[in-house]
């Protein structure tokens, strides 16, 4: 009998020590698998993520790694990045790759829509969660897929809501009834561009499209384009595309010399800098976009403020040739939200990021803003107000929030002088 | 309506044409095909841009500059590259694999120098420019700003560049037809064997055609960051496709058909926009399949292609 207790003692000794120390065993890395895009129509979009995600790594390299619950001590993070070219064809390769033959712990995605468009399905079948930087098409989140969850800007569906009720309250006194939109046929205006119209339709008011067209992603030309806008007669134009889309667009207004009464363009407050580099400060006066992170001050609890950050990327990236904007902010807003969840996942399993990932939801507040995810892993938060370009005397660009009115800090000025 | 997108589709087609321009005579003269045409086309671009954004200069100086500059450098390039290409036994497919190759690297240098963002120069610039010579010659002040057509107004940069490329077309003409030196090269054109017997330098009339072809994409790009709307590095390739496709149409190795191909892609590629928004960059490839399907040798395309 005590031989036996003895022997009973000696196994669940020997038990408790190997699988202490089986349960200790933590990786000498964490590999952070990511793709980015240095080529191509969207490197002006992906490189400042990348950067912004780099940024975040070497930080916490330099700290001696990020904090992992799951093992209780800080381990350092690989980068195992591959370039894409903005290729979804390679990216849909490469997302297999860091997966099947890397065998990455996190799977992080291109950023924007369309590159994202082709790891959602892969990570899906891998069992791998996929840390969604600024993908936001509306169909990539399901509930069929748990696989995944958007880190920075509201989902497609959601995001352009402030623009439609501007349209539908402010604009009724300002006299805009009728609406023309020009879309990109992708994931992400395409998404923004059926939102806008269901959002105005719901509204039931007499605002009606008398311009509704989409174009392929790739437009560079848009002055037949708009001369048709212009042929319709709109009290307010809504251009839906890219970076290089609104580059080329507002060209074509500029050098055609047609101003319209209203414009709504993405990208002049997502990455406004290249935008001024490229068109000047004259051209984006008065133009309405989203107001990001990047230019309002958000109160973080996790992480650094924007102030902060932008010195640090300064001070990195000084004299280079990618620019600050919100793609900055998200790439180093996905950073944070990793660190949170591994503080916090009592594992390295995928189904105990995501659980982790979610626990968040409504509670973190980052330089982004705050982070708030529907039961599909879609972004509620990080909402945008609208705003309107205003050059002061000094060629500076500010912006005006004049939607929702609880933020706002100025009138819209309209009609476009 | 359609008269805009007419006439928008006559100078967009113009612009292609001078794209086209180059590549059409590099393989009229040494039946290879250039695919680091676009590239040498974003170079062009960046000159622009950069002699705009370091000293102020104006892009209608630039077109010159350009010119020369390419065709300057088109000629050791030439030495370098294209007569060992000609002794393999398939240059015209080899060209393919060499010449992506030099594209890729030119892509990644520009990529490495440059960064990955768009860039552009305003329209305004161009535009003054337009004014100014406008002015002079009419004798009257003319307004900056853009230039109406039969009553319909198109922005400054469209018509200097449908300018450019009726001058680009003539100067290849003149070239060709009024020149010893295009003799010689239509010699080279209908076959390089019997101009070489004939004691013709082949080498040296292929370096000129070649570094004639550069300078005219150099030029192209001077106006691609207000036709396209913005540069970067990785723009080539797109461009070389299209351009490729406006050759064929018209007809490989006939600077009338590229005209014509030219013509075809920008009026369709218009109306296209206007009526069919979403399918509009389909049509270069539908253009070309219908092309090849119906009239192989291309629109004005004969058996014997012509010099």
């Amino acid at each position: 009998m005590f031989g036996k207790v003895r022997l009973g003692l000696s196994i669940a000794l020997l038990l408790s020590i190997f699988g202490a120390a089986y349960a200790a065993e933590a990786p000498k890395e964490i590999k952070l698998g990511t793709l980015y895009a240095s080529s191509g129509r969207f490197a002006s979009i992906s490189m400042p993520v990348h950067y912004g995600l780099k940024l975040w790594i070497e930080q916490k390299n330099a700290e001696g790694g990020v904090f992992i619950k799951a093992f209780n001590k800080k381990i350092p993070i690989t980068l195992v990045a591959y370039d894409d070219q903005s290729n979804t064809a390679t990216a849909a390769t490469l997302f297999n790759q860091l997966i099947t033959q890397d065998k990455v712990d996190l799977l992080v995605s291109d950023s924007g829509s369309v590159l994202t468009s082709v790891g959602v399905p892969i990570a899906r079948d891998n069992k791998m969660f996929l840390f969604d930087q600024t993908g936001t098409g509306s169909a990539f989140f399901t509930p069929d897929n748990p696989y995944i969850a958007l880190m920075s800007d509201p989902v497609s569906s959601v995001w352009p809501k402030p623009l439609a009720d501007f349209i539908t309250h402010d604009g009724k006194s300002l006299g805009i009834k009728r609406v023309a939109m020009l879309y990109s046929t992708n994931d992400f205006t395409g998404t923004q561009a059926t939102a806008v119209r269901k959002f105005i339709k719901e509204a039931g008011t007499d605002v009606e499209f008398v311009y509704d067209q989409g174009i392929p992603t790739d437009t560079t030309n848009y002055a037949v384009l708009i001369n048709n806008i212009r042929a319709a007669n709109p009290d307010a134009v809504i251009h839906l595309g890219y970076a290089p889309n609104d580059i080329a667009f507002i060209h074509s207004l500029e050098d055609g010399g047609v101003n319209f009464k209203f414009l709504f363009c993405i990208y002049p407050g997502l990455e406004t800098e290249l935008l001024e580099k490229n068109l000047g400060v004259k051209p984006l006066n008065y133009i309405f976009t989203y107001v990001t992170s990047s230019e309002i001050e958000y109160e973080p609890n996790f992480g650094m403020k924007l102030k902060e950050y932008k010195e640090l990327w300064n001070k990195k990236y000084a004299g280079g040739n990618v620019e600050f904007g919100f793609n900055s902010v998200a790439g180093y807003n996905t950073g944070l939200v990793i660190e949170k969840a591994l503080s916090v996942a009592e594992s390295l399993e995928q189904l105990e990021i995501r659980k982790a990932v979610f626990s968040l939801s409504g509670k973190l507040k980052t330089l982004d803003g705050t982070f708030e995810l529907d039961a599909n892993g879609a972004q509620l938060g990080m909402s945008t107000p609208i705003g309107q370009i205003s050059v002061d005397d000094h060629g500076h660009i500010k912006f005006v929030t004049v939607w929702p009115h609880d933020v706002a800090n100025g009138k819209p000025v309209y009609p476009r002088p | 309506m359609l008269t805009y997108t007419l006439l928008a589709g006559l100078l967009f087609g113009l612009y292609f044409t001078l794209i086209g321009l180059g590549l059409n005579l590099v393989f009229g003269v040494m039946r290879i095909v250039n695919l680091a045409h676009g590239d040498f086309l974003m170079l062009g671009a960046f000159l622009a841009f950069w002699l705009f954004s370091l000293f102020a200069i104006n892009p209608i100086p630039t077109i010159p500059v350009a010119f020369i500059v390419f065709l300057l450098v088109g000629f050791p390039l030439y030495y370098l590259i294209v007569p060992r290409l000609l002794r393999a036994k398939d240059p015209e497919m080899l060209s393919f694999i060499l010449f992506f190759g030099l594209s890729q690297v030119i892509q990644a240098l520009a990529t490495i120098l440059w960064g990955t963002s768009e860039r552009s120069i305003p329209g305004g610039q161009l535009g003054r420019a337009v004014a100014a010579i406008l002015s002079f010659v009419t004798g009257r002040t003319v307004e900056n700003g853009p230039v109406d057509i039969f009553g319909q107004s198109f922005p400054a940069a469209w018509v200097a560049s449908g300018i450019a490329s009726g001058i680009g077309v003539l100067l290849v003409y003149w070239y060709l037809y009024r020149t010893k030196l295009g003799y010689l090269t239509r010699a080279v054109m209908v076959s390089r064997d019997e101009a070489i017997a004939s004691g013709i330098d082949v080498d040296r009339i292929s370096a000129i055609a070649f570094g004639f072809g550069l300078g005219l994409a150099a030029v192209a790009g001077v106006f691609a960051p207000f036709l396209l709307g913005s540069i970067t590095p990785a723009m080539g390739a797109e461009v070389t496709i299209t351009s490729f496709a406006v050759i064929v149409i018209g007809s490989l190795g006939n600077p009338l058909g590229t005209l014509l191909g030219g013509l075809v892609y920008g009026i369709s590629y218009m109306f296209m926009q206007s009526y069919y928004s979403s399918w509009a960059n389909l049509l270069p490839y539908l253009l070309l399949i219908a092309v090849l399907l119906l009239r192989p040798s291309g629109l004005l395309g004969r058996q014997t292609r012509r010099a």
